[in-house]
């Protein structure tokens, strides 16, 4: 029974959806569009789950005396951040915007900046001719890298030649990939409905 | 002390190499892509006065490139005297959103409540992008400042995207697509994006299909876009971060490769 009323609500709200999308009648226009309503309200409350299970983990791995100061500062973080939001509020000069605008932007900002450093670093020791494949995808690179310098100026066809790159051997991939992407999330998604794929309720059985 | 390895050269070799230019501060050209003029003539060839939705679908990891490209499009919609909607889908973008539309408000003189809003964040992007398509006032029954819907004087007679002109997403990563997906795809709703460079290949298939309106993408975009609005805003001189570190980049590959082609010609000798 447990795994059974899941398995119904799953089919009927898929099957529901599926064909209200299809239809202009003034009863699924209704439906079709109150659904996302009551959507935000159910992740609303699994992010609660997450929030939970976040402060669970760390809170086990302090006790277990793994990454302790690591793990500390993160709860101390996860904790004054809504602690700031709920005594000082979240309007302009208080110490929630104060947090994340002198602490948080720059250090993410940071964090995002030092990958040009891995990528100057890997493109030296890693960019190699190996192979003709190898050779093909370094040509490219060079290619749209070069087209994006000062280079793309001055010589005449380079961003031309990274364009038509762009816009047929990567643009008709990235079409076989999006389109691969949809198959499979329609065939999923059936699985799902029909009940063929069960392991979004937990469990072996 | 410890003898420093290739990449700790690497790395300094870049830090050197964008110091000095970001030192020297020369002029990069950059000529203006037809793609950028496109969402320049987008936003340029609406009516003024029309509503736009500018939606702030990043985190706070990409303001550097984010924040350029933003502020060239804001400053532009205002320029033309549009009324803009602020939303964001992710909530890290909420602030940085929020700060952006008020600073270059205030720099064209334009009121909050009668020439812009900002409604803020709302939970899970897709189920927000569908209801606002029935509702907007039920999506947002106030603002970000707390003020009910129907006492900002701009959203009186707005009720859902029939109601708007176009969506302009910012963003660093996926969230157009949905965009696109729900609500062009369901609501009829013109898209226009401000990407981030990484995110470009990916909404290419969008822009050539005509399902994405127009896209500007990375800081090159935003350094375009800034001399067509004849206003600098942090694009044109991130360029000359941006292209010094490439030919840096350009650079190491064709030495990485010289000391490849070298080596394996010893081997075979």
């Amino acid at each position: 029974m447990a795994r059974r009323i899941p398995l119904a609500v799953c089919f009927l709200s898929g099957l529901v959806m599926f064909a209200v999308y299809f239809s202009s009648h003034p009863v699924a226009e209704v439906i079709n569009l109150s659904v996302p309503i009551y959507w935000q309200i159910v992740f609303a409350f699994t992010l609660i789950i997450g929030v939970i299970s976040y402060a669970k983990n760390n809170l086990n791995a302090i006790r277990r005396r793994q990454d302790r100061p690591y793990r500390m500062v993160s709860l101390l973080g996860f904790a004054a951040m809504p602690i700031a939001a709920a005594v000082w509020g979240i309007k302009a000069d208080t110490p929630f915007i104060w947090i994340f605008e002198n602490i948080q932007v720059p250090m993410q900002s940071t964090v995002f900046a030092l990958l040009a450093f891995f990528v100057a670093s890997a493109s030296f020791r890693g960019f190699r001719a190996r192979s003709l494949p190898a050779g093909v995808l370094l040509v490219t690179a060079l290619l749209v890298l070069m087209s994006r310098t000062p280079l793309g100026n001055v010589i005449e066809y380079l961003p031309d030649a990274a364009d038509w790159l762009r816009e047929f051997p990567s643009m008709s991939a990235r079409r076989a990939i999006l389109v691969g992407i949809g198959l499979g999330s329609l065939t999923t998604s059936l699985r799902v409905i029909i009940g063929i794929e069960r392991t979004w309720l937990g469990g072996e059985k | 002390m410890k003898r420093l390895e290739a990449r700790h050269w690497t790395f300094i070799g870049l830090f050197l190499t964008i110091g000095i230019t970001m030192l020297l501060n020369f002029r990069l050209d950059i000529p203006v892509s037809d793609r950028t003029r496109v969402l320049y003539d987008y936003i340029e060839q609406l009516p003024s006065g029309s509503t736009l939705i500018v939606s702030f679908d990043h985190e706070a990891s990409s303001v550097p490139e984010i924040r350029p490209i933003a502020l060239s499009i804001l400053r532009h919609a205002f320029k033309k005297g549009h009324k803009l909607i602020g939303v964001a889908l992710l909530a890290e973008g909420t602030l940085i959103g929020y700060r952006l539309m008020r600073q270059t408000a205030e720099e064209y003189g334009r009121v909050y409540g009668a020439d812009y809003v900002y409604l803020g964040f709302r939970p899970q992007y897709i189920a927000a992008i569908l209801s606002m398509g029935k509702s907007i006032r039920e999506t947002y029954p106030q603002d970000y400042r707390g003020n009910d819907y129907d006492s900002l004087p701009m959203l009186r007679g707005i009720e859902n995207y029939s109601d708007i002109a176009g969506v302009l997403s910012i963003a660093d990563g996926s969230l157009t697509t949905h965009w696109i997906e729900y609500g062009r795809g369901r609501f009829d709703i013109p898209v226009a994006a401000g990407v981030t460079a990484a995110m470009v290949t990916t909404y290419d298939p969008y822009v050539a299909s005509g399902q994405l309106d127009a896209m500007v993408g990375g800081l090159r975009g935003a350094a375009e876009y800034e001399q067509l609005i004849a206003r600098e805003g942090g694009g044109i001189r991130g360029m000359l971060a941006q292209s010094s570190a490439h030919v840096y980049v350009v650079v190491l590959i064709i030495i990485g490769n010289i000391i490849h082609f070298a080596s394996r010609r010893r081997r075979a000798a």
